[in-house]
């Protein structure tokens, strides 16, 4: 059983307030679901719309068309959404949400009441329990819920899509919230940030942290002030993180660089949105690629994440400040616009113990650059031995002041950038899923991941042999991370929210492994599972079947 | 282990040389220890001066001194934290932080040797470059007017702000020693005779103008008065100092842990949807 609506409205309507109390209502009812959103750059007007998929089973996905009930706020959603209705679907039109508007108005003296009233007729089309639903609630919408499910009596579509509820009381966190949570699991205490759509909630719930734990959030003039703040703090012995998008992320590339020659530890989000320049900015997008792996000036080592699922970013973002701190080097965690607004109910159990570094210990004859056998130089931070911690922009000597001897150079230059052997022993394997003996292999990074997963399945049902492999590291990709998966012998087919299929030319640059085909989609929007079996259906069957 | 005038990367008469002097005598006259003093700065001839001095130091890049000082001051209050850097790096590459810096009250010293020029790259033009002046990139003259940097500290809101000349050392080892110990944002524009680049502003020129102000101006409007004056006549000294102005001080993070509970708070916070 698998239920998806979709709730269109002007922007301000109240549309994402429906979305925001129907998962907290469906979480603590014990649901399956999965909620996005594709919304427009304004605040008030336009069209945005709010898809909630709720399910007997886990759901990490948009399944696609059709819809099996719309809920129109504007009329807008009946020209865009309605000829994607199923047959036997339930279409709440304009009129019946005017009418549920001026009830809410004249029962409970405002129209926003009218949000939980759409909530309760909600959950009672799809069968849950009254007495439940009352408990779950609190006081101040008890009244609102139960109107909404005389609504649906009213017009018979209580139970319509009866769904059992089957998670059990569950987390439910979207992909920037598991983010924060990751950072402050990994003993991040220092943010600085610049809002830019899709990061800024990441800073919102740093934020949000600091009201009462041990940990700062300081908004910063611009991204370059940002990255060197969170630089500043890194270097004083607080963990330290920044996040922005493509267009904010170009301004801190200096500090990308900063970070690389003082051997900074930091953390680095970036969260994509379809460019060049502003580009969509409340869209998706995966072009950023490249340009993560690729930036700041000169030579230096770097890891890039892209997690998959909300528990991959919650434990790669937690790992990222031990790995930033062990190799003292920017991390960064590239997500994307529909990974940071996809709501999700976490299945797994979380590892939730908060990490703490130990204090580094230093003497009196500290070095920050001394040369050591394996290359890392002792972390030490100012202010906590009579030792004194000095780092430099230029090159410099083992005590950190400038230089220009260039046999010195040479060997700095050499422990910086021979670091990356280092981290291939600490790389992050892929994650394979599928038929693992199929012949066709398909190949994806960061949020696609269960989009992918559900799609080989579903396929799998149909008799297509597949098999899925996701990267949550993308970047250094070694030939241990894939040893075990045979690419060499097998169809290789990408799938990629970019124009270019920069991961694919990423894997044949580094490994020399080459894709037969791409699925490529760039319009801003994500995959659905539905669309993604249409193009591997005709990929591996060489039509449409 | 004092670096030899020697290994200083500076010209013979510079007039970092003599605020070298007064700064390292101003941070051995401090209360605090040499451990737990940072000096951040970027990129310059005036940047290099962290590594004259034996301090902890981040030397950043071009323009960037002042965010470095924040996130290191944010994350470790017990530290003191002062931003070296020169004219350009200050007022032009990193004049926006300089804007912002100040209106964060964070207790950070920010100190500038205004050569009133470019001098690591060679004498182009700077933000506080006198009209008409011809240099490399500039063959007809310097069109652009100049910045006044101790008027606009102070109607950012500075609670202490101060010019200092480098050819009046002891009152220079002062005025840096009042403002390290100052609790706010304080700001030192520091005149700074460049002897390769700066063929205007030279010591003769300064003697002539330079004149001491036995103390601050009562008043924010004074100050700014006083700021401004410029040419025949140039003040050092204190412009202004107001104590009642409120300091910031960051809560301490370092070798503070993160509870459980903060992690249920977190778990229990509703999602956003920001642009
Ligand atoms: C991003 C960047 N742009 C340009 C430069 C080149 N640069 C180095 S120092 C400098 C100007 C220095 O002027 P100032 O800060 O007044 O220091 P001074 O050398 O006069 O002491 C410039 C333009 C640089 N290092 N980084
Ligand atoms: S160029 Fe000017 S500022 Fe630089 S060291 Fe020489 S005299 Fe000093
Ligand atoms: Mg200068």
């Amino acid at each position: 059983m698998d239920f998806s609506v979709v709730i269109g409205g002007e922007a301000g309507q109240g549309a994402f307030s429906v979305e925001l109390e129907a998962t907290e209502m469906l979480a603590a009812l014990g649901y399956h679901f999965f909620a996005t959103k594709n919304y427009m750059s304004r605040v008030r007007g336009g069209h945005n719309f709010h898809m909630i998929r709720i399910a007997d089973h886990p759901v990490h996905a948009l399944s696609g068309y059709p819809w099996d009930m719309i809920m129109a706020l504007d009329g807008e959603t009946e020209r865009r959404h309605r000829p994607n209705l199923r047959e036997g679907g339930i279409y709440l039109s304009r009129e019946m949400t005017r009418e549920i508007e001026s009830e809410a108005r004249s029962a409970f003296g405002s129209v926003v009441a009218s949000n939980s009233v759409l909530v309760g007729f909600l959950l009672s089309v799809i069968g849950a329990d009254s007495d439940r639903v009352a408990n779950a609630s609190g006081e101040e919408r008890r009244e609102l819920l139960k109107r909404g499910r005389s609504f649906a009596e009213r017009w018979n579509f209580a139970g319509h899509f009866a769904i059992p509820p089957r998670a059990g009381t569950g987390c439910r966190l979207d992909g920037n919230q598991a983010l924060a949570l990751g950072a402050i699991l990994g003993g991040c205490q220092f943010m600085a940030g610049y809002p830019m759509t899709p990061a800024t909630s990441i800073m919102h719930h740093f934020s949000m942290a600091a009201r009462s734990a041990p940990v700062h959030f300081e908004q910063a003039e611009d991204e370059i002030s940002a990255v060197n703040m969170a630089l500043g703090a890194s270097y004083a012995g607080v963990r330290a993180m920044v996040a922005t998008s493509g267009g904010g992320f170009a301004l801190m590339q200096e500090g990308v660089s900063l970070a690389g020659m003082t051997e900074t530890p930091i953390v680095i989000v970036l969260a994509q949105r379809p460019g060049p320049a502003t580009g969509l900015p409340t869209r998706t997008e995966q072009a950023d690629l490249n340009f993560v792996v690729h930036a700041g000036h000169g030579e230096f080592a770097r890891i890039v994440f892209a997690p998959g699922s909300i528990n991959e970013a919650i434990r790669l973002a937690r790992d990222s400040f031990d790995l930033a701190d062990r190799f003292q080097i920017p991390v960064f965690l590239l997500t994307d616009q529909y990974f940071a607004d996809s709501v999700q109910v976490v299945e797994e159990a979380l590892a939730l113990e908060p990490r703490f570094r130990e204090p580094p210990a230093a003497d009196a004859a500290y070095r920050r650059y001394r040369l050591t056998e394996d290359g890392i130089s002792p972390l030490a931070f100012p202010g906590l031995s009579d030792s004194l911690v000095r780092v430099d922009s230029d090159e410099h000597d083992e005590e950190g002041k400038i230089t220009e001897d260039l046999e010195l150079r040479t060997r700095m230059v050499d422990k910086r950038f021979g670091r990356r052997d280092l981290l291939r022993n600490a790389a992050v394997p892929p994650t394979l899923f599928g038929n693992g003996e199929a012949d066709t292999l398909v190949l994806c990074w960061g949020s696609n991941r269960l989009i992918l997963q559900e799609a080989v399945e579903r396929l799998g049902g149909e008799g297509i042999r597949l098999a899925g492999l996701h990267f949550g590291q993308v970047y250094p990709l070694t030939a241990e991370m894939i040893a075990p998966h045979g690419l060499k012998s097998r169809r290789l087919v990408s799938v990629e929210n970019n124009a270019g299929g920069q991961f694919a030319a990423l894997l044949k640059r580094e490994l020399g492994i080459e894709v037969s085909e791409s699925v490529l989609k760039y319009n801003g929007e994500c995959f659905t599972v539905g669309e993604l079996c249409r193009s591997l259906r005709r990929i591996v069957t060489g039509g449409d079947r | 282990m004092t670096t030899a005038r020697s290994d200083i990367a500076w010209c013979p008469g510079c007039g970092n040389f003599a605020i070298r002097d007064a700064l390292e005598k101003a941070i051995r006259e401090l209360p605090v220890p040499r451990k737990d003093i940072v000096l951040t700065s970027g990129i310059g001839q005036a940047a290099k001066m962290p590594h004259y001095i034996d301090v902890n130091f981040f030397n950043g890049l071009h323009g960037r001194s002042l965010p470095l000082a924040v996130g290191i001051k944010l994350a470790r209050p017990d530290l003191t934290v002062i931003a070296y850097s020169g004219d350009g790096c200050h007022y032009g590459e990193g004049g926006n932080h300089f804007i912002q810096t100040i209106r964060r009250r964070l207790d950070i010293t920010i100190l500038v040797s205004d050569n009133q020029v470019y001098a690591l790259t060679k004498g182009q033009t700077s933000p506080t470059t006198d009209p008409g002046t011809v240099n490399s990139l500039d063959p007809e003259g310097n069109r652009n007017l100049p910045l006044n940097p101790v008027l606009l500290a102070l109607s950012m809101g500075a609670p202490f702000v101060a010019r200092g000349y480098a050819g009046e050392k002891s009152h220079l080892k002062d005025l840096i020693r009042e403002a390290i110990l100052f609790r706010g944002t304080s700001v030192v524009d520091i005149l700074q005779p460049c002897v390769s680049f700066n063929r205007t502003n030279t010591y003769e020129w300064y003697g002539d103008r330079v004149y001491r102000l036995r103390k601050p101006r009562t008043g924010l409007f004074q100050a700014m008065k006083t700021a401004a004056v410029w040419g025949d006549r140039i003040p050092i000294g204190v412009l202004y100092r107001n104590e009642e102005a409120e300091c910031r001080t960051g809560k301490t993070l370092y070798g503070e842990r993160i509870t459980d509970e903060d992690i249920r708070n977190q778990l229990g916070l509703p999602c956003v949807m920001m642009r």
